[in-house]
């Protein structure tokens, strides 16, 4: 350890004697900062990520490749802003319902051949195509591309897909109904393009190192499953001048602990999630290096609102009391740790765009908002909708340490506060999705992602059609303007709205916005702290030498 | 000797096809499917899903594609959850990883455990023996999920020795602390069984001969006691091996080598249908051969099976 870095520093200020202007090479071109001579990054995968076929991905970690391996139309800044990829713009008529983008003459596959409009419309009907069977196609249904849900059915062929390429530097495409934020879709994998040739010579294997061919900043040269993967710098890609990251590794470590022992001994770069509970304490110790950043996901109790459900769960005062009686600021201060925030509304507070409602029960302190559960219980035990005796709530979860830790402290408060027996029950995940689907729960624990950076990937779930809609919420207000908002020309006024209503109903009780803890090794630079998707690029990054 | 084997191989071929459908029924009893997901796929995509890999087909015809699909081609199907992958590809990659450190913590365990156990017989309530004893119930108790944050914080953080995880084809840096996690218990069981039957062995009339010819008791130990002593090792060690090369998920996950173990567990939990009885097979056949191993192990070093 000691001889390397004493080597190091004897080439640094060897570079130094030499003369200035090697030296000079070695400066950020903007910052002017010290550039490492291996620019090197490594990071931390909990799972393996399934799969790298951009059609077929569905998952977090294989996107944070994916999108290093590959570039679509469009792409994101630090800022989580929309950028031009392959795309140098695009042209929107016909009342928003026609997109027509313009490539860029330079953008090359990393074989060297052009990527044309052509790879586009190929890959787009790829991923609706029924033979494909890609778990995630229903995301150009979501996109409204014309004829997408009927390709998708089997009732048409893929070459009628809404796309088509005018030439190869242009790409038209129709949706069913004007969609203002067609062109951000672009920047997820589904949309990415694909390299027909490739994939139509290797077959299920064009995704193996020695097969691939891609667009993006980075090539795929190894991958273990469970073990490891690396990409390196593109030669070929367009912007490659610009691309200081000459490699990356992702290290599959599953237990949190043993990552941050790796973190420590520094064979990470980049470590996330920390371990439960420990982020206060690693940014006592670590503080330029633990960070919380916003995560677009919400977590929030279903309540079981079907037919055959317990009559009292129908009864807007119960709900409203059970929500009430959760204190939130105790589960993100004294649980989760983590920087989260308390949730009272569904949509995430960061989203893009979108203006927090005004939900009276957010601003109260927490003894007025018990004092206001027990008023509406007692109210309810008065008409006889909640038993003198007490209530038993059947409350399910997936098992793990967090969520039990929550369900217990909410069960207490529950008890305490309103006198209601809780019985807890935890299941495996699989078996967890299919008993909430079911609804054989009273109470069941939920979190809902958002797919894009957009208020309605959130408040669409509240609506009757929704497929995860596991506690059958329907009301037809909510329905009709989440319909509305799609073709708004500002849909926060429907959001709003929607979210007081959900409000109003209880609909579900929300508990806290999420948030991203971290652990970044001070020498990399770039990182997109404010990208509220947390995606990140790895062409962004560059390795510093920090000056003691 | 040879028509044993026969036999026993005729057996084990029946056993692994019951092996098969037995873990066939109850994967499929298992609440939720490979494409159960936080997210409800819309039923036209579920339904392409089924079609592509066969499971939209009756449950006897499912099994018995499978099968005929192992006899004929061996083909053990795709993976459900890593898409670019077939069962094979994941064997070939996970298997080699496992038998590797398996392997050598099985020569480890044998050699360390059976010495320590000898030696705490032959000087048995010595301060050897006692040492002796003190090593294998310490490492007893320290399960490998234990051992293996333990070696990482010991080796990786604080020496900064040994890389705290990986594979890279199986250098010697990345194989030594799974072998260490994996070998300690190991160890101790066959130290405990060796001290055993070795104290057992030394009384018995046979060694007292040997002694009052007037033998060293070097000769003693190696040339009398040892191969009976051996004999319940043997038998620990048979199903010990099984174990040791199918995988411990717990040294998989630790150290992320890639091996077989966790792919095992991930694909019960992911109900990842092909995986699930590519490994329960593999598992399954090595458990007949190493069985079948044992026993003409024993029928060697015994003559009094090999002639009964």
């Amino acid at each position: 350890m000691t001889v390397t870095r004493t080597l190091r520093l004897t080439a640094a200020t060897l570079a130094l004697a030499v003369g200035t202007s090697a030296f000079a090479a070695d400066k950020h071109p903007v910052t002017g900062e010290t550039l490492a001579e291996e620019q090197h990054f490594t990071y931390r995968l909990l799972d393996q990520f399934p799969t790298l076929d951009p059609q077929l991905n569905e998952e977090t970690a294989g996107f944070h490749v994916i999108r290093d391996l590959f570039e679509g139309l469009m792409s994101q800044d630090a800022d989580g802003n929309l950028i031009p990829g392959v795309a140098t713009g695009f042209e929107a008529s016909n009342e928003n319902k026609t997109y027509t983008f313009t490539l860029r003459d330079t953008a090359k596959w990393s074989n060297g051949d052009p990527v044309t409009a052509h790879d586009f419309v190929y890959a787009w009907q790829r991923a609706v195509n029924p033979e494909t069977a890609s778990p995630y196609g229903w995301y150009l249904e979501l996109t409204e591309m014309v004829n997408a849900k009927e390709i998708l059915a089997g009732e048409k062929d893929p070459s009628e897909l809404g796309v088509r390429a005018v030439d190869d530097l242009t790409l038209e495409v129709n949706l069913n109904i004007p969609l203002p934020y067609f062109p951000a879709m672009t920047t997820y994998a589904t949309l990415f393009p694909a390299h027909q040739a490739t994939i139509e010579a290797h077959g299920a294997d064009w995704t193996k190192p020695e097969n691939m061919v891609s667009n993006g900043a980075f090539v795929l040269t190894d991958l273990v499953l469970n073990e490891f993967h690396t990409r390196e710098k593109n030669p070929m890609y367009w912007d490659a001048d610009n691309v200081i990251m000459e490699k990356v590794t992702g290290l599959v470590i599953n237990d949190a602990n043993q990552a941050l022992t790796r973190y420590k001994a520094g064979e990470l770069d980049h470590l996330e999630p920390l371990p439960a509970g420990q982020f206060p304490a690693l940014q006592e110790e670590l503080p330029a290096e633990a960070t919380s950043v916003p995560r677009l996901c919400s977590y929030y109790y279903a309540f079981n609102h079907r037919d055959d459900a317990e009559p009292w769960l129908s009864d807007v005062r119960v709900r409203t009391a059970l929500s009430y009686a959760i204190d939130r600021d105790v589960i993100v201060s004294q649980v989760l740790k983590g920087g989260q925030w308390p949730a009272y509304n569904l949509a995430h507070l960061k989203t893009n765009g979108f203006a927090m409602p005004d939900i009276p029960y957010s601003t109260i302190s927490q003894s007025e908002r018990d004092a206001k559960a027990k008023e509406l219980w007692d109210a309810a035990v008065a008409d006889g909708v909640v038993p003198e005796e007490g209530l038993e709530i059947d409350l399910i979860y997936n098992t793990s340490e967090s969520h039990k830790a929550i369900a217990t402290v909410i069960s207490q408060m529950w008890r305490q506060k309103l006198g209601v027996q809780t019985n807890l029950s935890n299941f495996e995940w699989k078996t967890y999705l299919e008993i909430r689907r079911d609804g054989q729960f009273d109470v069941a624990r939920s979190a809902w992602c958002a797919d894009y950076n957009e208020a309605s990937s959130f408040l669409d779930l509240m609506t009757t059609p929704h497929g995860s809609n596991d506690g059958k919420f329907s009301n037809e207000t909510v329905d009709a303007l989440m319909r509305e908002s799609k073709t708004s020309d500002d849909p926060n006024a429907q959001y709003t709205q929607v979210e007081k209503v959900l409000y109003e109903e209880m609909a579900v009780a929300p508990i806290y916005h999420y948030a991203n803890t971290f652990l970044l090794n001070e020498e990399i630079k770039g990182w997109p702290y404010n990208n509220a998707e947390n995606n990140w690029y790895s062409k962004n990054f560059y390795r510093v030498v920090l000056d003691d | 000797m040879l028509s044993f084997i026969i036999r026993r191989l005729f057996i084990a071929i029946p056993t692994i096809l019951i092996l098969i459908v037995f873990s066939f029924c109850l994967m499929y009893a298992a609440p939720g499917g490979p494409f159960t997901t936080e997210r409800n796929v819309p039923p036209e995509i579920l339904a392409n899903l089924e079609a592509k890999y066969g499971l939209d087909q009756p449950f006897f015809v499912q099994i018995w594609r499978y099968v005929v699909g192992i006899v004929t081609q061996f083909d053990f199907g795709p993976s459900f959850i890593y898409t670019d992958q077939t069962v094979n590809d994941i064997i070939a990659q996970g298997f080699p990883v496992t038998l590797t450190y398996g392997f050598w913590s099985f020569v480890v365990a044998v050699i360390v455990g059976v010495s320590l156990g000898a030696m705490a017989a032959v000087y048995h309530n010595s301060w050897l023996d006692y040492l002796a004893v003190g090593i294998s119930v310490g490492a007893q108790v320290l399960p490998n999920f234990v051992m293996a944050p333990i070696l990482v914080l010991i080796f990786t953080l604080w020496l900064g020795w040994l890389p705290g995880g990986g594979w890279q084809g199986g250098q010697w840096q990345y194989v030594l602390m799974p072998v260490i996690a994996l070998s300690t218990s190991f160890m101790a069981s066959i130290a405990r069984i060796m001290r055993a039957s070795m104290l057992e062995v030394l009384g018995e009339p046979f060694i007292r001969t040997a002694r009052a010819k007037g033998l060293p008791m070097r000769r003693v130990i190696l040339g009398h006691a040892m191969m009976p002593s051996l004999l319940p090792v043997i038998s620990y060690l048979g199903p010990a091996f099984v174990g040791m090369i199918t995988g411990s998920v717990v040294i998989d996950l630790y150290f992320s080598t890639g091996g077989i173990g966790q792919f095992f567990v991930n694909s019960a939990l992911n109900r990842d249908y092909p995986v699930i009885m590519g490994i329960t097979i593999l598992t399954g056949a090595l458990t007949v051969l190493f069985n079948l191993v044992v026993d003409i192990l024993y029928a060697w070093i015994d003559p009094q099976i090999r002639y009964r």
